[in-house]
């Protein structure tokens, strides 16, 4: 356990130096503050744009940093042969794997942490009251984001890194449009029923992760359906982790 | 009683995937039978492909084998319990750019469980050891090739190894580094160290090792201390003389040919004192003579160059 977390330490580390997260952070903070300027277009309509833009820029942003820095976690190691000298030493590729993970997944949750400080800032900046509900869609997007990095993780495994980035992000678009995929057959009436139904079964559906709407309005979301939601997501990071685990230990490292 | 083995292997054998429509595969290396004693330096050379690499790798477990075993300080290769014992480096290493060297010690010492001031300790001893004290808080995407490759061996060392693998630990370096590199090697020796290297280097080898296998195309050719492998007779005398013409009388058959303004002969042991009394009558001058051995790049180009134009593939790597 405790080189699992050296590794996840020192990703944390890795990531925070990364410039590019700095500039990712700085739009998201960007797009957050542009709500003020649309607020003032409309009509008593301006808490909610404020609410919805500062939570869409940190799913956007939040899938960007996930996908950028997730596929390369394990592929530039990879690439670059700079794990060759920490897997002769007695740490197994278990829990390096995991560890990337980890640490990939403390940097999401400090960012967003920051992101919502800042969406809260803007709020009271505005005289308005911070809203403690916007806890109940930033928890359901942060467990989105650690899907998309266990997929990116899972494709950095078995390609480059580049390729890695474009399936993770067709991952992460198509299982926003999960239901379209169902029904495919209505706009291609020739598709199979089994393929649809297997694209929909592969996919897992990210708008379960999107609370978003709900709680601009003001409505409240259950501890329930958060259960749920954690559950689903576990199920699914659980199974994509592993498969990117079983790859990962059965490669060789020429 | 026989001698402590610290490695072990036994039908050792590896072969990648070829062509991506038909595929094949390549053997990279086959049947490796090899021992390794306790506390000795031994060298792995051989011309680059011949698999010295993915030997090191399968021992690091970097590469799963086709078939073959090793034990490795006594304990079985896919056990963990030895990475404790060992340190490796490998050929041409990439560290994390991001890191100063000092954080990269500190974090290679985490990863065996070390304890925090042995962890400083170790990392101030050992960047010291290679040279590098005065960059211990420079990012190594900073560094030069050549103090990447003694960070890397800096990392090697950091849990005080048993053995030492190193995968061409001279690479990269200059004059410096390399006399550096090869006064850590014997260093270790004399700590009672184990240290494993491949070289394609076979100066670095002839230096430093006690004993050397040879490998060819993933076959291993020869095991044995350098004594047993070369022909440690004297093959011929080297006299470099002056003040003498090529054509002096007295010299006879004797090979010779001119270097600047002096003239270098080339004698039996024996027709030694016939030729320094020619150079003398001649009136010229004696200005050195050397015994010449039988080197290891001899012993290697015989033994490969004829039949297979090794030495061709004997390039830099």
């Amino acid at each position: 356990m405790s080189r699992l977390l050296a590794v996840a330490a020192n990703t944390f580390r890795e990531t925070v130096r990364e410039r590019v997260l700095y500039n990712l952070v700085f739009f998201a903070i960007l797009m957050t503050l542009s709500g003020l300027l649309l607020g003032q277009l409309s009509i008593r309509q301006d808490e909610k744009i404020l609410k919805d833009i500062g939570l869409a820029a940190m799913d956007l942003f939040g899938v960007l940093i996930a996908v950028f820095m997730g596929t390369g976690l394990v592929s530039k190691e990879i690439e670059r042969r700079s794990l060759y000298p920490l897997l002769a030493k007695p740490l197994t590729r278990g829990e390096f794997f995991l560890g990337k993970f980890a640490g990939l997944a403390f940097t999401l949750l400090v960012n967003l942490a920051v992101m919502t400080a800042g969406l809260y800032l803007t709020l009271l900046a505005t005289g308005r009251r911070p809203d403690p509900g916007l806890l109940a869609a930033i928890y359901p997007i942060l467990l989105g984001l650690l899907l998309v990095v266990a997929f990116a993780m899972l494709f950095s495994t078995v390609t480059s890194s580049a390729m890695a980035a474009v399936l993770t992000v067709g991952v992460a678009v198509a299982g926003r449009f999960t239901d379209v995929v169902r029904n495919m057959r209505e706009v291609a009436p020739g598709t199979p029923p089994w393929l649809s139904e297997a694209l929909y079964s592969l996919l897992p559906n990210f708008r379960n992760f999107d609370f978003k709407d709900r709680v601009a309005y003001g409505d409240a979301v259950g501890g329930d359906v958060l259960v749920w939601v954690t559950a689903y997501a576990v199920a699914w990071i659980g199974v994509v982790l592993g498969l990117g685990l079983a790859s990962f230990r059965s490669r060789d490292f020429q | 009683m026989s001698e402590p083995l610290a490695l072990v292997t036994t039908g050792l054998s590896k072969s990648y995937r070829t062509g991506h429509i038909i595929q094949g595969r390549r053997p990279a290396l086959q049947d490796l039978d090899l021992e390794v004693r306790t506390g000795e330096i031994f060298g792995y050379v051989g011309p680059n492909g011949s698999g010295k690499t993915t030997t090191l790798k399968l021992l690091t477990g970097l590469l799963k084998p086709d078939r073959g075993d090793a034990r490795v300080l006594g304990e079985p290769l896919a056990s963990r319990a030895w990475r404790f014992r060992a340190g490796y480096l490998p050929e041409h290493p990439y560290l994390y750019d991001y890191l100063t060297a000092a954080e990269y010690l500190d974090y290679a010492g985490r990863l065996f469980g070390l304890a925090a001031s042995v962890r400083r300790e170790r990392t101030r001893s050992l960047l010291a050891l290679v040279g590098l004290e005065r960059s211990a808080d420079l990012p190594l995407r900073r560094f030069s090739k050549g103090m990447v490759q003694r960070a890397g061996l800096a990392q090697a060392l950091v849990n005080d190894p048993e053995l030492v693998i190193l995968d061409e630990p001279m690479s990269g370096l200059d004059p410096i580094g390399r006399r550096l590199v090869r006064d850590i090697i014997l260093g270790l020796r004399k700590a009672g160290k184990t240290v494993f290297f491949s070289t394609h280097i076979l100066s670095d080898a002839e230096a430093l090792c006690d004993r050397v296998a040879v490998l060819r195309a993933g076959r291993l050719l020869k095991v044995g201390a350098l004594g047993d492998l070369l022909r440690i007779d004297v093959e011929h005398m080297e006299i470099f003389v002056s003040g003498v013409a090529p054509d002096a009388p007295g010299l006879g058959a004797m090979r010779r040919e001119r270097v600047g303004d002096r003239l270098r002969i080339e004698v039996e042991e024996r027709e030694l004192g016939r030729a320094v009394a020619a150079v003398e009558a001649a009136g010229g001058r004696v200005l050195s003579v050397q015994p010449v051995r039988q080197t290891l790049e001899d012993y290697f180009f015989r033994e490969m160059g004829a039949a297979t134009g090794g030495a061709a593939a004997w390039g830099e790597g």
